[in-house]
């Protein structure tokens, strides 16, 4: 359902990606890792239309995405959790949700969709008239996903849920990353933390300097030297 | 620009004194009225453009102290029968403390910047009595050269000549580029060593004492003192006005802005159409800010620039050469010692005790994955962030406490992942700026000169009179490094110089930080990209959760299995 073809991307002069090419088939959980500064943040940033494209395609479903606004992606079934959760602190954690069925088809369904995200975080329920500020770092990152998951996506784009997060909180992430998933939703998941993204992606991509270097079943990349070397410089 | 030019400090004063001879000429009293508003807009203009156009501390309260100063005089030639000349240096005084006040507790609280300190000095204007108004027409102004008139048009010329001058000598001084400097970016300009509340302070103080000058001037002018005439809004905006149209930037953008705002509302307005005239000003203004961001001199400066653009440019500031290689420090001692240093944001424990030590002469790798705590720990060691805990030595002296312009001068300098320049210093101001006030707090010719010789050692020589937004990333990187080395310091930090290079950007990025070293400075680099942290470091420290969990020689490190779990997980381990 999403094609990305030769994507180049740059902030200002300062390119990050570098011809980059990957695909997500409808109902697929598909990963990028890489290190910190590969680009990660970047290729998701320019899909969720954040960034302009400054070569290459991004198309959805075969249209093309390069000239829809950023608040317009969201209405094609695309939604964001981005990287550090970006709440909105001053507001409470049912407005936050709110927020996330902005546009007009999904305002439709927010009682579904918010009684939807509540059976997902019983813990966000109880907490709903509290300012997001004052949550732990794992439940914001629960409000962050739970505010994408209001806008009915098709696709949900997720950049790095584990980071600053306790390892125990992680697994609970990751636990309800798999979960979205299961329900039909296809997921891109940009992570660092390889282990955990590969033990539920269906197939993996690792980016180094704003380059694929390597791709395929989690379980074969993650025997490619390719990747200790992205990492930590040597594969010995 | 041939003929040998006059300092515009004497064409100032000449100015004046031909001026202060117009009444002789016993013009009609019209146009010594109308001069002597012309003096008062040049006053307000230019002492509000001291902190706010300097600094970019946009101040609307500009009333408040003017006001401060109507109410000094006033008060004291009425109720206290002082005499008149004696109630101005009190007016001046009492609004120069009623600034440095209120500024010594805004300039305290970190947050309040940009819109937030002009809408706190918009708070300031309220009307300190609802009374019925002060008569001041009994008061007895000293005759000095002809009618009472006459010496209020003298006094007013005084202070507009004096504030001229004080505007000019801020903007040639090592004082007046520290401003420049907060106005672009505040957070660097600490790092660089300028005593960013200090200078803000000082401003303010001596913008609000022009202020209360003119006020206590002024009170006597209008002889009926009014609260709601004094503390309007309005006063503070019409300054803005022509400050802005003449050039904040421009130590005589204020004054032409003033002379040009009051001819115009004096041949346009009056009579009917007074309203219409007041909105072609308005217009007049729009047009000008639009085409002419810098104001009417501005505008002039670069049509200057443009006509004298190759042969006539003026000679570049003899280069001053380096200090050859620093000392080195014993190596017994390290440079920089980190115990135990602890910084939490919101419960997120971003550093949860990191020791290391930094050997003189190395260079350090320092690296980690994601939210490990890398750029907390440069932000907390240059003195961004204070700690919550530990003990940071550099060179055996503790800076945990320190604010950063004090560690900077301490000899410690840092670059930044996207580069911070001060965008409208041109590129060898950038470097002076950092060389006048790190290390040995040089003059600003000096500091020119010496930031030449940095350029040149980073190869921008070439790019010196450049702004650093006609720079490409590389050459605003190699910027960024040539100001921290201006200051001379025993240890830099640089926070990611590789990330968005290409490759050969890299490979020259890499052979400037190996010559960095050759000089005797010690590095730590945090940077992603392993094979440059293999290639370049003579050891890496590697970060996790704000722990440090392993440090030694680079090959050795990115072995340890507790570092290859970090990045990859217990599976590779």
């Amino acid at each position: 359902m999403l094609e990305i073809e030769h994507l180049e991307v740059a902030h200002g002069d300062a390119v990050a990606v570098w011809d980059v090419s990957l695909k997500v088939r409808p109902r697929e959980l598909v990963t990028v890792v890489g290190p910190n500064g590969a680009g990660k943040t970047t290729l998701i940033d320019a899909i969720a239309g954040l960034l302009p494209i400054r070569a290459g395609t991004v198309r959805l479903d075969g249209s093309d995405l390069a000239p829809v606004p950023a608040h317009e992606v969201c209405r094609h079934g695309i939604a964001l959790v981005p990287e550090g959760r970006r709440l909105f602190p001053a507001m409470t954690v049912e407005e936050n949700l709110e927020i996330g069925c902005y546009a007009r088809p999904a305002r439709k369904l927010r009682s579904q969709s918010l009684e939807r995200v509540y059976a997902t975080f019983p813990i966000l329920r109880e907490r709903r008239r509290q300012l997001a500020g004052s949550l732990s770092g794992g439940q914001q990152q629960m409000v962050a996903i739970g505010r994408a998951l209001m806008a009915c996506p098709r696709l949900l784009l997720l950049d790095e849920p584990s980071l600053g997060l306790a390892p125990q909180i992680v697994d609970q992430v990751f636990e309800v990353v798999a979960g979205i998933h299961a329900e039909g939703v296809a997921v891109l998941l940009v992570e660092q933390n390889i282990v955990q993204a590969f033990a539920i992606a269906a197939r993996a991509y690792v980016l180094e300097q704003g380059r694929i270097v390597a791709e395929g079943a989690p379980s074969e990349v993650a025997q490619d030297p390719r990747i200790r070397e992205a990492y930590l410089g040597q594969s010995g | 620009m041939s003929a040998p030019r006059l300092p515009p400090a004497l064409g100032v004063v000449a100015a004046g004194l031909a001026l202060a001879l117009v009444p002789a000429l016993k013009l009609p009293a019209f146009y010594e009225t109308f001069l002597y508003l012309v003096f008062f807009w040049v006053s307000l203009a230019t002492s509000w453009n001291i902190l706010s156009g300097y600094a970019g501390y946009f101040s609307f309260g500009h009333a408040a102290f003017f006001g401060a100063g109507v109410y000094t005089t006033a008060t004291l030639a009425t109720a206290l029968d002082v005499p008149f000349l004696w109630t101005l240096p009190a007016a001046g005084l009492v609004a120069a403390l009623l600034g440095s006040g209120i500024a010594a507790v805004v300039f305290r609280v970190h947050g309040v910047r940009g819109e937030l300190f002009g809408l706190l000095t918009l708070a300031l204007n309220t009307k300190i009595d609802g009374g019925p108004g002060v008569f001041l027409a009994a008061v007895p102004i000293p005759t000095l050269f002809g009618a009472p008139a006459t010496t209020l048009y003298h006094l007013s010329l005084a202070v507009a000549v004096l504030s001229a001058v004080a505007a000019l000598a801020i903007y040639r001084s090592r004082w007046g580029m520290g401003l420049f400097a907060i106005r672009d970016d505040e957070d660097v300009a600490e790092v660089l060593g300028v005593p960013t509340y200090r200078y803000k302070l000082v401003a303010f103080g001596l913008s609000c004492f022009i202020a209360g000058l003119i006020g206590g001037i002024h009170a006597m002018f209008v002889t009926y003192v009014t609260v709601a005439e004094t503390f309007s809004v309005g006063l503070a905006v019409d300054a803005i006005m022509m400050a802005a149209l003449g050039g904040t930037r421009f130590w005589y953008g204020p004054a032409l802005g003033a002379v040009i705002v009051t001819s115009l509302t004096q041949s346009l307005t009056g009579g009917e159409s007074a309203i219409l005239n007041r909105a072609l000003i308005g217009a007049i203004l729009i047009v000008v800010i639009v085409f002419l961001p810098d104001g009417v001199a501005g505008g002039l400066r670069r049509r200057r620039r443009r006509a004298a653009v190759s042969p006539g440019r003026a000679a570049p500031a003899a280069r001053v050469e380096m200090p050859r290689e620093p000392a080195r420090p014993q190596p017994a001692a390290p440079v920089l010692a980190c115990t135990d240093v602890k910084k939490a944001f919101r419960g997120l424990q971003a550093l949860a005790g990191v020791t290391l030590e930094v050997r003189a002469g190395e260079i350090l790798g320092l690296i980690g994955p994601n939210g490990s705590g890398k750029s907390t720990l440069i932000n907390v060691v240059s003195g961004y962030y204070r700690s919550d805990g530990g003990r940071i030595a550099l060179e055996g002296r503790d800076i945990a406490r320190l604010r950063a312009h004090r560690i900077a001068g301490l000899g410690l300098a840092r670059t930044y992942q996207i580069p911070r320049s001060f965008r409208r210093l041109s590129v060898v101001d950038n470097v002076a700026l950092a060389a006048m006030f790190g290390g040995r707090g040089l003059g600003r010719e000096t500091g020119r000169g010496l930031a030449r010789s940095w350029l040149a050692f980073t190869g921008l020589e070439a790019k010196a009179d450049a702004l650093p937004d006609e720079l490409n990333l590389l050459e605003r990187k190699f910027l960024d490094l040539a100001r921290a080395l201006a200051s001379e310091p025993r240890l830099v930090l640089l926070d990611e110089v590789l990330s968005g290079l290409t490759l050969t950007q890299m490979t020259d990025a890499l052979a400037l930080v190996r010559k960095i070293r050759d000089r005797g400075t010690t590095v730590i680099f945090v940077e992603h990209i392993m094979r440059a942290v293999l290639d370049l470091a003579d050891r890496v420290v590697v970060l996790s959760y704000g722990q440090v969990i392993a440090e030694g020689l680079p090959r050795h490190v990115m072995r340890d299995p507790g570092v290859v779990r970090a990045y990859l997980g217990k599976a590779y381990a």
